[in-house]
């Protein structure tokens, strides 16, 4: 991969017609490809347990609790770590340090996760695993750096999308082929050692996404040179913590719906597997089928809200209406028998409605030097919730049943649609913006200017922040075909997300 | 007339679920029965009619036998050394049902079904003769619990049997929390560390389940599988199987307010700690007619009605679904059912979820149109600055 940049050093005066030339369509396109393996090793690594779950089992003897930890001990500190990574890229590492900063930390966790498994040490592997989560997230946030740095303002949604397909390709390449690795090693090795021996191998994924790392670097530095570009983070204002105080009561209820809406989402979609094969008798293939709907449909139908959002404005009432109909949803899967296909299929388009209206009332809310703080808080929140109430919606379903974890969820979306019904009585007094049509706004506030580039990294980092959402691979780590829709999904939530903030970019139209 | 205004008269203190007074006896009457002589009477006396079980392990086999009399009746149990001999009732019963396990059967499950099916070798384990050790009994106004305990197979194996019977409505308090009524008791059965026979590779245990009614012999048990929303009891478990017999299945009918039922929900455990992760699923046969052997304490009880009117029928209840690893993966199978008279209970929705419904709802209801009030009204008032005139 990194091979055909080395002939092009030592050209001094280079044509934009070269392929050498850092602004050439080539050249782009190599750092493109170096930017999608930074992130594939991370990802392939964070699945390996799942691919190999039964192995782990019963090579190290682990019980399903020990098995969840190596995921939750992933998934914990980045509440807040991925927050914390992006500000220290912003203000102290800048972008190629703290890619190899990050790609190192991650390599490094790989290999002592394998090392605790090759002596059988399961702290050891937790300790590992730990590291690798510190640097995982982290590097997301500065790849996406990377890619705005780069293709800011031209393709920037198609590499964003592209750059996160590739990703979850590294999750999805793991399923296939950690299996057929594993049996390899097993003809040399015995017990937990294989398992150790397999580990190993996988992390010289992270040693390849650490060359191109390097690679990308060096890239990047030269790119530098040649083009006299700025680095854009000097740029933007960086975000004090004291700003908080100051978001409107508007934002605080917006954050109430980011969390409280999700929650009816993602955990359902997780335990969702089961809950089909039980309540309406579908076999496991089918059950996965109709869970995968909901991604399945928001990758389709997130584009045209958009646009229908965009033509319409009014954003609030669309907020509600997805409310509505999600509660209906829920209703439908908890109090009938009807085809479960039935909510699912309002589940999934009522979830790509409210997430093409929500997520853009951050931006109309709260002042664009604010915007990165205001999205990681949304965020983090979400995560926060997400990771407690997985372990709190397995809890329900065991001691009290799927009914009442469909009670719980309806009563999340309660909460939700009163915070949305709050938003838009508090607007509507205040004579707000936020359920105006576009020509109506744009009629109020004339002077409303807004510099699509200026806040292009903070823009950035909520923005990957963001995708910690989408993974559901956190709780289900056998649904190796769902998590492609979901990948899929991502990038589209993303994208459209992407074209809501940056008013100048075009809405994705990729299938 | 007088049968009609009963029934109505008894389906509404059914549906109210009036209380029973219970009294309850070991061994009643018997002269010579020692500690290992069990045979438990319950007198439950509600309002309209009085309800008798008997719980007899006399005889080996486990048996359970309710009997619905009017208010006045009384039951005469006369013995012969420790057996009982005789079952007087001072009235003729108006309905009687009855159930007892005469048998496990073991069945070599080579295609990994789960079920039994007609192919594979099997061979049953009688139950009849064998000698039950009483673990634990309650007998009081509040609740009668009888917990047996028999060997089975090895030096390890025993077949443990708990009945439970309270004079009203609730759940039962352990899973799968079955809905049990003042007309219907509780019947666990646990199956542990059964050996297979030599040979069989891929043993599971079934039970025969022999049913027996005072009803038309020539009328067919019906097997309902209920759909229920709600598994809030019984987690991830959303079916309810009612076994039911002709007069149940037809809505009732006959003077004792309406046939016999076995109702549980399709779920086994496989571990003494019971839970989604260790259920497993539970499948029925066809019902099969049959007869009453002589040296059953059924035969006895229903010694006058055979040749009269009475229905009997075996069924197979048999555990497992493929992939499972077979009964001795864990050595462990629970099952338990209720049994009763009259209609089958039916679960309605708990109080928290019709709750959460009604708040969930009216709260978002009420600010919406409190909320629109109040912006109403904030335009309507003349305003210096309004900018959204052209709304």
């Amino acid at each position: 991969m990194e091979n055909p940049e080395a002939s092009g050093n030592n050209r001094t005066t280079l044509s934009t017609s070269s392929w050498c030339h850092p602004a050439n369509r080539v050249h782009r396109f190599m750092a493109l490809m170096l930017m999608c393996f930074l992130c594939f090793g991370s990802y392939f690594c964070y699945d390996t347990p799942g691919a190999l779950a039964d192995n782990f089992k019963d090579d190290l003897h682990l019980n399903t609790s020990q098995f969840t930890l190596v995921y939750s001990i992933y998934s914990w500190p980045n509440v807040i770590l991925c927050f914390i990574g992006g500000y220290l890229v912003d203000r102290y590492f800048g972008v190629r340090l703290g890619t190899v900063i990050y790609m190192t930390i991650v390599f490094i966790g790989a290999m002592i996760f394998a090392l605790g498994a090759y002596v059988n040490a399961f702290w050891l592997m937790i300790l590992g695993r730990f590291i690798f989560g510190i640097g995982g997230e982290s590097l997301q946030v500065v790849v996406n750096n990377y890619v705005v740095l780069w293709f800011k303002g031209k393709e920037l949604n198609m590499v964003f999308g592209l750059q996160l397909s590739f990703s979850r390709f590294g999750s999805t390449v793991n399923f296939w082929v950690m299996e057929p690795i594993y049996k390899w090693v097993a003809t040399y090795f015995v017990g937990y050692e294989r398992l150790g021996v397999t580990l190993f191998i996988a992390a010289l994924t992270c040693l390849i996404s650490l060359l191109c790392g390097l690679v990308l670097g060096w890239m990047d530095y030269r790119a530098e040179k040649i083009l006299g570009r700025l680095e854009e983070s000097e740029n933007s204002e960086p975000f004090h913590l004291k700003d908080i105080l100051h978001f409107k009561s508007v934002f605080w209820l917006v954050s109430v719906i980011c969390v409280a809406y999700y929650l009816a989402i993602f955990p359902f979609i997780a335990l969702g597997k089961l809950f089909f094969e039980r309540k309406f008798d579908f076999i496991p293939q089918d059950a996965n089928t109709v869970n995968s709907m909901v991604y399945l449909l928001s990758a389709a139908l997130s584009p045209f809200f958009g646009v229908l959002i965009d033509k319409t404005g009014r954003n609030v009432m669309w907020v509600i209406i997805s409310n509505v109909t999600t509660i209906g949803a829920h209703c439908l899967l908890a109090f009938t028998f009807f085809n479960p296909y039935t909510g699912v299929v309002l589940l999934g388009i009522s979830y790509s409605l409210l997430a093409a209206g929500l997520w853009p009332l951050v931006a109309l809310i709260v002042p664009e030097n604010q915007l990165g703080t205001a999205y990681g808080i949304c965020q983090a929140v979400q995560n926060l919730g997400l990771a407690t109430v997985i372990l709190l919606a397995g809890v329900i379903v065991d001691k009290y049943g799927y009914l009442m974890l469909e009670m719980f969820f309806l009563g999340c979306l309660f909460v939700s649609l009163i915070a949305a019904v709050l938003i838009y009585i508090i607007d509507s007094a205040n004579n707000g913006i936020l359920n105006l049509s576009p020509s109506v706004r744009d009629s109020i506030k004339p002077t409303r200017a807004i510099d699509e580039t200026a806040n292009l990294l903070d823009t950035e980092e909520f923005t990957d922040q963001e995708e910690t959402d989408s993974r559901p691979r956190d709780w289900e780590e056998e649904a190796a075909t769902s998590q492609d829709i979901a990948q899929v999904q991502s990038d589209r939530i993303r994208s459209r997300y992407l074209a809501q903030i940056l008013p100048n970019t075009n809405i994705p139209d990729r299938q | 007339m007088y049968l009609r205004t009963f029934l109505i008269v008894s389906v509404i203190s059914f549906a109210f679920g009036y209380d029973r007074k219970i009294t309850s006896k070991l061994n009643p009457d018997c002269a010579s029965c020692s500690e290992n002589t069990t045979l438990v009477y319950i007198r439950a006396d509600g309002d309209n009619n009085t309800v008798h079980h008997l719980w007899d392990f006399t005889r080996g086999a486990p048996t359970m036998i309710t009997a619905v009399t009017g208010l006045n009746s009384s039951l005469t149990v006369s013995w012969f050394k420790d057996k009982p001999e005789n079952f007087l009732f001072s009235e003729e019963p108006m309905y009687s049902f009855a159930m007892a396990i005469p048998e496990i059967y073991e069945y070599n499950d080579l295609n990994d079904l789960g079920h039994m099916d007609g192919r594979s070798a099997g061979r049953g384990i009688p139950l009849g003769g064998r000698r039950w050790a009483r673990q634990d009994s309650v007998l009081t106004e509040r609740r009668a619990m009888l917990l047996m305990q028999a060997r089975a197979r090895s030096r390890n194996g025993t077949v443990a049997v708990k009945l439970d019977f309270f004079p009203s409505s609730g759940f039962s308090p352990e899973l799968p929390h079955l809905i049990h009524t003042s007309n219907s008791s509780l019947l666990d059965v646990q199956l542990v560390n059964m050996s297979a026979t030599r040979g069989f590779n891929s043993s599971r245990f079934a039970l025969r389940l022999l049913l027996v009614g005072t009803e038309d012999d020539r009328g067919t048990m019906v097997e309902d599988v209920v759909k229920s929303l709600d598994d809030e009891h019984t987690p991830g478990v959303f079916e309810i199987i009612e076994l039911k017999t002709p007069v149940c299945a037809r809505g009732g009918g006959g003077g004792g307010g309406g046939g016999g039922f076995l109702q549980f929900r399709p779920v086994a455990y496989t571990e003494p700690e019971r839970g989604v992760t260790t259920s497993t699923v539970v499948h029925t046969s066809h019902f099969n007619r049959t007869h009453l052997e002589k040296s059953t304490t059924l035969f006895t009880f229903y010694r006058d009605h055979i040749n009269v009117e009475l229905l009997i029928r075996d069924v197979f209840v048999s555990f497992g679904e493929p992939g499972d690893g077979f009964y001795r993966q864990h050595n462990y199978t629970a099952w338990s059912t209720t049994f009763g008279y009259g209609a089958p209970p039916v679960e309605t929705f708990s109080l928290l979820v019709i709750l959460v419904i009604c708040i969930g709802l009216s709260v978002p209801a009420v600010l919406a149109v409190s909320g629109a009030v109040y912006v109403a009204a904030r335009r309507c008032r003349p305003h210096p600055h309004r900018r959204l005139d052209d709304h």
